[in-house]
């Protein structure tokens, strides 16, 4: 069974037509890439697929439950439950540590424990820094923050929007390495990036334009093309 | 392009300026209720003060009568002089005359009242009587304004009747009398009148003990026609100092510029002195009981008020200063990209200061009229009067405003100037 | 850790490590709180303060013997004056009224106590000097002073109306009020009355107390019952007068505080919106991260009743130095603790920010999350 299953999915914001018939679906240990240029939709979808928004109309269904017609409240419990999610802009709580920051994402979503925070911190190399207010962060160090968090509540679906966004060379790597290992250890990922260095690292590779999936015949590994035409 | 950046600065930003300007009248509203309360304030508890009653007593220079506290004897009445009834109406021809807010004459002597009742005062005065001016303007005056506490049972007397009499309430019980009753007096001459009892009053004070009758009535009794012996005067003043002092004791001791200023404030002993002026062989003297109580609790009540105003303003300013700096953090991020972009300190620094100028501008207009209104609000409620406007509040209101906001924005501004573009774009 | 106690430690950071931000709002909080403090406090005092202002109008109650009597015994008024309360009578003066002779001149004289009457009747000016204690040394009438020629310091003598022997007495001081008291002579109560033969006697007692025209009217009422003898009666003059102006100036201090306290209450809220408002980021954060609405606006409402509380705390003490400093310069006397008040400030302080906290919050919860956490 898929992990996760988009049938004929569309979102429509008044007269905008920003998703349009979308067919997707995901396996799980699977690294999928969504590239596009700005305006196809791929925000929109990352957004219906981390439970932060309702399609207008279609199916969405996540370990075989069908959530496309859940209530808000229900929403917010499937993607603390299930969703592990990373941004762009690292979006720390700028008044707490980096383990008081892990142990946030931990408090909502059951208890908070400062040893498995500390330890999910140590996974991404970041021990010493845990008592650091992110002020005192590099960028790099941020978002591995972030990933840490993301990954604490041992989430089904790991979403990274252009995670490498904000970060240069040095950071970018390392945080891509660490995408990496966690692919390695079976975890699965959607990931939305115009880079196609970031693109080629991902099994699989689906286009949007327009709000539709231009490339449904073949979406593996032909992203580099597709990025660079 | 700086005018377009500040229209597009406005009118996007135009909630949260909205609440800034909100802010800023209601600031400025109170401001300017408040300081127009405090200057009229004291005109206002003085005219209450008058509730007090008199605070001049006009008697004839040469006179010394002896009057007498809660029935006791009288040794004698004093021989001679007397002031003119029609002088009385000079009291509102002096330099002060709109101060004299209440004035009666009156005649008195003693009557019999019946066996065991050899030594009633009988009192002769204004009532609430008619009185042409020289000026030719009337006006309204007597006991009635004079004494307000007097409650009364019955009916007042008409000035113009012929016997009419108000009994005290004391003098009343002891003679079984109620408003209706005749009550036959005898003078001191023997002759014996006849008056009706209209009404029995409660001063609460030795009147109480004592008739009231028209002036006209004890004139004729008493072969004193247009006399009167003493004239009671409650009039507006302002509180006695030094100089007021000095010159109640001796008022040729002055230099002539301190008499010259002396003469022009409401002093209690300068209002006296005018009044000696107008009424021809008169001595005034204010009454000290009221005179210098009166003096004491329109200070205080001056300086309370403008103590309350200094806190409240120092609350609505740092309200008003607090509400800015907020907003001007809020919008650290706007800012900073403005300085990325290249705006230099003094950009950024004239951008905000024009906005907060213009917000301020329009928040103090529509301050400044609706603290005219509180003003109103409160005069009305407290004193059943209008306050009145004091022009001079304005330049104060407006220096005000300007202060505050320049305060206000001090630490916002700084902080502003303090950013670090890069910082506040990435999010820190 | 527990799930209260990291609630705590979110809340505690928010506060301590977002310094600037938070004393901003906590400035606000304890401007209002200072203000409303010290505004009650006063509104509450003038009553008292302007009351006791209102004394220098002198005696508001009398002490008269009933019916026809001309005199009535000190013992009585003693007993009469024992039934008021002790911290609220400025003073009660004796006198006695009768006839006298200064220099072979038939004159009226008043027997008292002056210590009393500098207390009752402080509107008294005199020329010269009080009687020293213990003297028998007497104060004219400035009236009477005018008539007899005589001078503060002069000796004059004094022999009952119709009697024997004669006093010679010094004139200490001599008194000038405008009113009747300029007609007599003062002597000491003890002397006048041992002159008399009519030892333990008076005419009247003048007292001046602090009280509003209801409680006065309710010690009459006591007194008429429990000391018959004795006829207490307001003077109205002075009673209803003042209660007017109190009424008055009550009011005046009612509706300022009312018209302040609005203000200054918007500034609060208005503060406190702009601060949350501020971490709308934050709070789209956390909904991302799975928390619900409700825990956030709880977060938030425990950040806002923790400033409610310390700026509540800091506003009552300020406000409470504030009044105490208005009733010393104004009134030349302190003021106590008032701790309903203080309670009060606290309340509404924690009250009104708790409020202006939620109002954002909630707005910002109703958002999504995709929304903020997109940037603006």
């Amino acid at each position: 069974m898929s992990l996760l299953e988009l049938q004929d999915v569309s979102m429509i914001y008044g007269n905008v037509k920003a998703l349009q018939e979308i067919d997707l679906t995901v396996q799980q240990g699977e690294w999928l890439a969504l590239m596009g240029p700005s305006g196809s939709g791929k925000t929109t979808l990352m957004n219906i697929i981390g439970c932060m928004d309702k399609a207008s109309s279609g199916s969405i269904m996540l370990d075989g439950v069908d959530f496309s017609g859940v209530t808000a409240r229900n929403l917010t419990m499937l993607r603390r439950d299930k969703i592990g999610l990373v941004f762009q802009q690292f979006h720390l709580v700028p008044y707490l540590t980096a383990v008081e920051n892990i142990m946030v994402a931990q408090y909502y979503h059951s208890m908070p424990d400062e040893e498995e925070a500390l330890a999910a911190l140590d996974r991404v190399g970041l021990k010493e820094r845990a008592r650091h207010l992110p002020s005192q962060l590099s960028g790099g160090e941020q978002q591995r923050v972030c990933i840490a968090r993301a990954l604490i509540n041992y989430p089904m679906l790991i979403l990274a929007d252009e995670p490498t966004g904000n970060l240069d060379e040095t950071n970018a790597k390392l945080v891509l390495e660490f995408f990496q290992q966690l692919h390695r250890e079976g975890h699965t990922i959607i990931m939305v990036t115009h880079d196609p260095r970031v693109a080629e690292l991902a099994e699989r590779c689906v286009v949007l334009e327009h709000g539709r999936i231009i490339n449904r015949k073949d979406q593996r590994m032909v992203c580099r093309e597709e990025a660079i035409s | 392009m700086f005018w377009q950046m500040l229209k597009g600065a406005l009118v996007r930003q135009n909630r949260k300026m909205f609440m800034v300007a909100v802010t800023i009248a209601l600031g400025v509203s109170l401001t300017t209720a408040m300081l127009n309360v405090m200057l009229d304030v004291g005109d206002k508890v003085n005219r209450e003060l008058k509730a007090y009653g008199a605070n001049i007593v006009v008697t004839p220079r040469a006179a010394s009568v002896l009057r007498e506290i809660y029935g006791l004897e009288n040794s004698s009445v004093g021989a001679g002089q007397y002031l003119q009834e029609s002088d009385v109406g000079k009291l509102k021809t002096i330099f002060w005359s709109n101060n004299i807010v209440a004035f009666a004459p009156s005649l008195e002597t003693q009557v019999a009242v019946g066996p065991g009742n050899a030594n009633v005062v009988m009192v002769g005065t204004w009532f609430t009587r008619q009185l042409e001016l020289p000026t030719g303007e009337t006006v309204e005056t007597g006991i009635k304004q004079l004494k307000s506490w007097w409650t009364v049972e019955g009916n007042w007397v008409k000035d113009t009747s012929v016997d009419e009499a108000m009994v005290g309430t004391v003098l009343a019980g002891k003679l079984n009398i109620k408003p209706g009753d005749k009550m036959e007096v005898s003078l001191p001459d023997g002759l014996r009148q006849t008056v009706r009892v209209q009404g029995v009053f409660n001063s609460g004070g030795a009147e109480d003990e004592q008739i009231f009758v028209t002036l006209p009535f004890i004139q004729k009794s008493l072969h004193l026609g247009g006399k009167v012996s003493k004239i009671d005067v409650s009039a507006i003043t302002t509180p006695e100092n030094e100089l007021a002092r000095k010159a109640a004791h001796d008022p040729k001791s002055l230099s002539l510029k301190d008499w010259e200023t002396w003469y022009c404030t409401a002093y209690v002993s300068s209002i006296s002195y005018q009044i000696e002026e107008a009424v021809s062989g008169s001595r005034a003297k204010p009454v000290r009981q009221v005179a210098e109580s009166e003096g004491t609790i329109l200070q205080k009540t001056q300086l309370l008020m403008m103590l309350i105003t200094i806190l409240s303003l120092a609350g609505s300013a740092l309200g008003i200063s607090n509400l800015l700096t907020a907003n001007m953090m809020e919008r650290s991020r706007e800012f900073g990209l403005l300085k990325a972009l290249g705006a230099t300190d003094g950009d950024v620094l004239l951008l905000t200061l024009t906005e907060i100028g213009l917000t301020g501008l329009v928040g103090g207009v529509a301050g400044y009229f609706l603290g005219l209104g509180f003003a109103q609000i409160i005069g009305q409620n407290v004193f059943g009067s209008a306050v009145a406007i004091n022009v001079m509040v304005i330049p104060w209101v407006f220096v005000s405003v300007i202060l505050i906001t320049l305060v206000g924005s001090f630490p916002a501004i700084r902080m502003l100037l303090a950013l670090r573009p890069a910082a506040v774009l990435h999010g820190r | 850790m527990t799930k209260q106690s990291m609630y705590f430690t979110m809340i505690w950071h928010a506060l301590l490590r977002r310094r600037s931000r938070m004393f901003i709002a906590l400035l606000a909080v304890a401007i209002g709180a200072t203000v409303l403090s010290g505004l009650v406090t006063i509104y509450y005092d003038v009553p008292r303060q302007m009351g006791q202002e209102f004394r220098s109008y002198g005696a508001n109650l009398l002490l008269l013997p009933i019916g026809d009597q001309p005199v009535l015994a000190e013992t009585q008024m003693i007993s009469a004056v024992r039934l008021l309360p002790p911290d609220k009578l400025i003073g009660i003066a004796p006198y006695l009224y009768d006839h006298i002779k200064v220099n072979e001149q038939p004159l009226l004289v008043a027997g008292t106590r002056f210590e009393a009457v500098k207390k009752v009747s402080p509107y008294w000016q005199i020329r010269g000097t009080w009687p020293a204690e213990d003297s028998e040394e007497i104060v004219l009438g400035a009236e009477v002073a005018e008539r007899l020629q005589i001078e503060p310091g002069q000796l004059v003598t004094l022999a009952a109306a119709d009697s024997d022997g004669d006093k010679k007495v010094k004139v200490a001081g001599i008194v000038k009020t405008g009113g009747s008291e300029e007609n007599f002579v003062f002597v000491d109560l003890s002397l006048l009355q041992q002159l008399l033969h009519k030892e333990g006697m008076i005419s009247v007692a003048q007292a001046s107390i602090t009280a509003n025209e209801t409680e006065l009217t309710t010690w009459t009422q006591t007194i008429e019952q429990q000391v018959p003898g004795v006829a207490p009666r307001l003077v109205k003059q002075v009673t209803q007068s003042e209660h007017t102006v109190l009424g008055k100036l009550q009011a005046l201090v009612y509706l300022v505080t009312i018209v302040v306290l609005l203000l200054t209450l918007i500034c609060v809220a208005t503060t406190m919106m702009a601060v949350v408002t501020e971490r709308r980021k934050e709070i789209g954060l956390k909904k991302a991260l799975g928390a619900e609405n409700r825990s956030i606006i709880l977060e938030f409402l425990g950040e806002g009743l923790a400033l409610g509380t310390l700026g509540g705390l800091m506003g009552t003490v300020l406000g409470f130095f504030f009044a105490q400093g208005v009733s010393i310069n104004v009134f030349g006397r302190g003021i106590s603790f008032q701790p309903l008040i203080a309670l009060l400030a606290l309340f509404v302080s924690i009250g009104v920010t708790g409020l202006a906290c939620l109002i954002p919050v909630k707005i910002a919860t109703d958002v999504e999350p995709a929304i903020v956490l997109r940037g603006e």
